[in-house]
C-alpha cells in the first residue's frame, strides 16, 4: 500500500499540519498551567510520595504537590524563557549580522572577532557566569541564555548578506546613492527574514535545554520554583528511594517539548525554503 | 613424570590460590583502619579554632580543656583540675603533664594562654569577651582571669581547641597542628579530606586509624553510599526511610533546631555600619509573629518534613535543663491567630485573601538556603500554614554568602541554632551590637530580658543560674518566647539521622549539638569495626 494513502495530503499540508500540531502542544501547555492555578505549589504534607494514579496521574512528590501541574508550570517556564531567551538571541543576531555585511571593514572585523571569542568559550561555562552575575532566578537564565546563543546565527546572517552584497539590485541601490543602512533596512533585511525566521526557530530548544541545564545545576531560579530543571534536579535524592515518577515524567515532557520545536523548525524551514517550498 | 608434572601444577595452583585469597582478604583487613564518611562539616574558613573551627565542641585536630560525654557531663580533658575562685573571676586550670601536638612539639600552659589571648583578639565567632587575659604561672598551670563574673564562661573551656603558639600564624587554618586524636593528612577542598590517627595522642587510641570525610552534594554522596563506598552518611531526615544494602539506620536525638527569625524593628532606612538594611515592618508586629507561632502545625511539620525524625520546638532551648515548660502552648489554632491578628487590627478590607493594616500588607518573604532541602521543605510548608490565616509568606531560597551579607536583617529567615550551652541563647536573644551576623539577627532588644540573661551569666554558680535563665523566656509578664515578645517562631527540633555500615559500631552518641562539623564522631575512640 502507498504512503500517501495513508496520509492522503501533500507535503505542503502536512508540514502545515506538523506545524498546527505543533503549535497547539504549547497552547495545551500554557492553559493547563493556567487551569491548574496554585496546584502543585502548595504543599499537602497528607498526600506525600504518592505513585502515578487515576488522580494524580504523574504521582505526587515530597511535599505532597501534583506533578503534573508541576511538569506542566515547568514547561510553562521553560517554554517562557525559551522564547524570550531565543527571541533576544536572535534580535541581537540579526543585529550584528547586518552590521558586520554592511558597516564595513573594521565593524566587520569587530563583529567576527566577537563571534569567534563567543563560540571559543565553553557553552555551560559562559551561561554560568552571566546567571551568577545577574544574581539568578528567571531574569538571570533569559540574560544568560540570550547573551550566549547569538553567535551562529550571526555568522549565517552576515554570510547571507555578503553574498546579497554582489548582487545587482543592491549594486544599483548604491550607486543611486543610498545610504548603507537604508539598504540594509529596505532590501536586505527582507531577503534574510525567512533564515532569521528558522534560526529563531532552531534557538528554542537550545534555549530551553539549557535554561533547564542552569536551573538544574542550581544557579537559575530558586529551588522550590517548579521549572523542569528544578525538578529533575529535585528527583535525584529521591530516584533512590523508588520514586522514579519524580524524574520519568518531567524528563520525558522536556524531550518532547524540544523535539517538538526542533519539528516546527525544520518544517517552517521546508515551508520557507524556495528550494522545497513547492514540493 | 606424569605425577611429578601433576604435583607441581597443584603447589602453582596452591600458590596461585594463596595469592587469590591474600589479594581478596587486604582490602577487607584495610577496611577495618579506614573509613569513609560523608557526613557533611566541610568548613570553608578551614580548621582553625580561632575563627570558629569547632565552636559547638569535638574540634577532632585540636583538644580542649574540657568536654562533654555520651550524657553531657563535663568531664576533663587536657585538664587534670580546674577551680573557679571565690569571685569568680579568676579560672585556674592545671592541664595534664607530657602533652605534645602531632608535630612532636610540647604543649605547655603557654600555649593555653596564648589560645585564650589570640582568641579573645580575634572576636568573631567565638567571643571570648568576658575573658581580660590568660596567664601560664608555669608549664601545667594556666589561670583565665575574667573581667565580670561569667558562668557561661566554661563553654569556651569545653570548646576552643587548644592551638600551638610556636606554629600558629596565617595559613593555620589550612594546615591546622593540635593535640586531638587525630591528625589532617589531606585536603582537597570542595572534595574530600584525609584524616590519620595522632599517634601522640595522649587519650584513648581510636580503633580507626584513618578516616576520609567526603564534601559531596546530598544525592553524590547517597549515591556513594549505595554503591558500598562509604561507611557513614548523614542524611536530611526525609531521605531516611529507605533501605541501604549493608548499612543500618542510626538516629541521634538532637537539640539542633529550626525556626523562623523574625526582623523585630520597622523599616525605617536604618543600616548597620557595614550597610545592610534593617528592619522589616510586617514582622516588628507582635501580632503577626504571634500569629504565626499559633497558625503553625508543628506536628505535621515533624511527620510531613522530617518523616517523623524529630518533634516539635516551641523555644530555643526546648528540653534542656534551663527549659521553662511554661512556654508550651496548644499550636495548629488558626482561629487563635485570627483572632489575634483582627484584634490587632490586621483585616482583609480589599478581600485578596491577605490582611491589611494601615495600608501595610501582612507579607513578608521567608528566606532559606537554598542547598538544604529540610528548610526548603520547612519554609515551603509553613507559608501553605500561614495562607488561611491571611498571612503571605513568599518562601525563597537564596545562597548561604546572601542570607548571611545581606537579607537577614529585612526578612523572615529560616535559621538553625541548639548549643549544649546557654550561652547561645544569651547571644540570640540579649540586645545586639551594631553588626550582629546571624547572631540576634533581628535586632531584639527587652531591657527585662536583658536583665535576666544578665543575672543569669553572673550567677554564683550554674544551679543558680537556671532560674535566671527560665525567666529570660517567660517570667509571667514578659520574655523572648511566644507567650512574650514572640521573637521567632521555633518550628522544629532534629533528629540527626546517619546510615552507618553495618560492621561498624558507633557506641553511644551523645545528645548532638547544631549540626557544624561533625558531631558524630565525638565519641570516635569508641569505634570498632565489628566484621572479620
Amino acid at each position: 500500500m502507498n504512503v500517501h494513502a495513508l496520509l492522503p495530503m501533500d507535503r505542503r499540508s502536512r508540514t502545515i499540519a506538523v506545524i498546527l500540531g505543533c503549535l497547539a502542544l504549547f497552547a495545551c501547555v500554557f492553559t493547563g498551567a493556567w487551569l491548574y492555578g496554585d496546584r502543585g505549589e502548595v504543599t499537602a504534607l497528607t498526600l506525600r510520595k504518592l505513585p502515578p494514579s487515576l488522580q494524580y496521574p504523574f504521582g505526587t512528590d515530597w511535599l505532597g504537590r501534583d506533578m503534573l501541574a508541576r511538569t506542566l508550570k515547568g514547561l510553562r517556564i521553560s517554554l517562557r524563557v525559551g522564547l524570550t531567551a531565543a527571541g533576544c538571541s536572535a534580535g541581537i543576531a540579526l543585529l550584528l549580522g547586518l552590521c558586520a555585511a554592511t558597516l564595513g571593514r573594521a565593524v566587520d572585523a569587530v563583529i567576527t572577532w566577537l563571534v569567534d571569542i563567543a563560540m571559543a568559550t565553553p557553552h555551560l561555562v559562559l551561561l554560568i557566569l552571566i546567571s551568577f552575575a545577574c544574581g539568578g532566578g528567571e531574569k538571570g537564565v533569559i540574560i544568560a541564555v540570550a547573551a550566549s546563543h547569538w553567535p551562529s546565527l550571526t555568522r549565517v546572517i552576515r554570510a547571507e548578506v555578503l553574498a546579497l552584497r554582489s548582487s545587482e539590485y543592491i549594486q544599483l541601490s548604491r550607486q543611486l546613492g543610498k545610504r548603507p543602512l537604508y539598504i540594509a533596512r529596505h532590501h536586505m533585511l527582507p531577503h534574510v527574514l525567512p533564515q532569521f525566521m528558522v534560526g529563531l526557530l532552531l534557538l528554542f530548544p537550545h534555549a530551553i535545554l539549557h535554561a533547564a541545564a542552569l536551573t538544574f545545576l542550581g544557579f537559575g531560579m530558586s529551588p522550590h520554583t517548579p521549572a523542569i530543571g528544578a525538578l529533575l534536579a529535585e528527583s535525584m535524592r529521591y530516584l533512590s528511594m523508588g520514586l522514579w515518577w519524580l524524574a520519568v515524567a518531567p524528563g520525558l515532557t522536556l524531550v518532547i517539548t524540544v523535539k517538538a520545536f526542533d519539528i516546527l523548525g525544520g518544517n517552517v524551514r521546508a515551508l520557507l525554503d524556495p528550494k522545497t517550498c513547492r514540493e | 613424570m606424569f605425577q611429578k608434572k601433576s604435583a607441581l601444577a597443584s603447589l602453582g595452583s596452591l600458590m596461585v590460590l594463596c595469592m587469590f585469597m591474600f589479594v581478596m582478604v587486604c582490602p577487607a583487613l584495610a577496611a577495618k583502619d579506614r573509613i569513609v564518611l560523608a557526613v557533611g562539616g566541610e568548613s570553608e574558613e578551614g580548621y582553625d579554632p580561632l575563627l570558629g573551627w569547632g565552636s559547638y565542641g569535638n574540634p577532632l585536630f585540636h583538644s580542649t580543656l574540657l568536654k562533654r560525654d555520651a550524657d553531657l557531663k563535663i568531664v576533663p580533658d587536657l585538664a587534670r583540675e580546674w577551680t573557679l575562685s571565690k569571685d569568680k573571676l579568676t579560672w585556674t586550670v592545671k592541664i595534664r603533664e607530657g602533652v605534645v601536638f602531632s608535630d612532636g612539639s610540647a604543649l605547655t600552659a603557654a600555649d593555653v594562654a596564648f589560645t585564650f589571648n589570640k582568641g579573645l583578639e580575634a572576636g568573631g565567632k567565638i567571643d571570648l569577651s568576658p575573658l581580660e587575659s590568660a596567664k601560664a604561672m608555669d608549664k601545667t598551670t594556666v589561670t583565665l582571669k575574667l573581667k565580670t563574673p561569667d558562668i557561661t564562661f566554661i563553654q569556651h573551656l569545653i570548646t576552643l581547641g587548644i592551638v600551638p603558639e610556636k606554629l600558629y600564624g596565617p595559613g593555620y587554618a589550612r594546615a591546622p597542628i593540635g593535640s586531638g586524636p587525630y591528625k589532617l593528612v589531606r585536603w582537597d577542598e570542595g572534595q574530600q579530606m584525609v584524616v590519620e590517627a595522632n599517634d601522640r595522642y595522649y587519650g584513648t587510641k581510636p580503633a580507626i586509624r584513618q578516616l576520609v570525610f567526603l564534601f559531596s552534594e546530598e544525592d553524590a554522596a547517597l549515591a556513594a553510599a549505595r554503591a558500598g563506598e562509604v561507611d557513614v552518611l548523614g542524611v536530611p531526615s526525609n531521605l531516611a526511610g529507605q533501605e541501604i544494602p549493608g548499612m543500618r539506620l542510626h538516629v541521634v536525638k538532637s537539640v539542633d533546631n529550626r525556626g523562623l527569625m523574625f526582623p523585630m524593628v520597622p523599616d525605617e532606612g536604618r543600616k548597620t555600619p557595614n550597610g545592610l538594611a534593617v528592619g522589616n515592618s510586617v514582622t516588628a508586629d507582635v501580632a503577626i509573629r504571634k500569629a504565626v507561632n499559633f497558625a503553625m502545625d508543628r506536628e505535621a511539620l515533624v511527620a510531613g518534613i522530617l518523616d517523623g525524625h524529630g518533634r516539635s520546638a516551641f523555644g530555643v532551648v526546648d528540653d534542656l535543663p534551663w527549659d521553662n515548660k511554661d512556654i508550651r502552648f496548644k499550636d495548629n489554632d488558626p482561629a487563635k491567630a485570627i483572632a489575634i491578628l483582627e484584634q490587632a487590627g490586621w483585616k482583609d478590607t480589599d478581600k485578596d485573601g491577605v490582611r491589611e493594616k494601615n495600608g501595610l500588607k501582612a507579607e513578608f518573604t521567608i528566606v532559606y538556603n537554598a542547598k538544604d532541602s529540610l528548610r526548603q521543605g520547612l519554609a515551603l510548608a509553613v507559608s501553605d500554614m500561614l495562607r488561611p490565616v491571611g498571612i503571605k509568606a513568599v518562601p525563597k531560597g537564596e545562597s548561604w554568602d546572601r542570607i548571611k551579607t545581606e537579607l537577614t536583617h529585612t526578612n523572615v529567615v529560616v535559621y538553625g541554632f541548639g548549643d549544649h550551652s546557654p550561652l547561645e541563647m544569651f547571644k540570640l536573644y540579649h540586645t545586639p551590637g551594631p553588626e550582629p551576623m546571624y547572631w540576634n539577627a533581628g535586632f531584639y532588644s527587652n531591657a527585662t530580658v536583658d536583665q535576666y540573661l544578665e543575672q543569669a551569666r553572673a550567677a554564683e554558680s550554674f544551679e543558680a543560674s537556671i532560674p535566671f535563665w527560665q525567666k529570660a523566656q517567660w517570667d509571667g509578664k514578659t520574655g523572648f518566647t511566644m507567650p512574650g515578645d514572640a521573637a521567632w517562631a521555633w518550628m522544629v527540633n532534629l533528629d540527626h539521622t546517619y546510615f552507618v555500615n553495618k560492621c561498624l559500631n558507633v557506641g553511644k552518641s551523645q545528645m548532638e549539638p547544631h549540626g557544624h562539623g561533625w558531631p558524630i564522631t565525638a565519641n570516635i575512640h569508641e569505634w570498632k569495626w565489628i566484621c572479620e
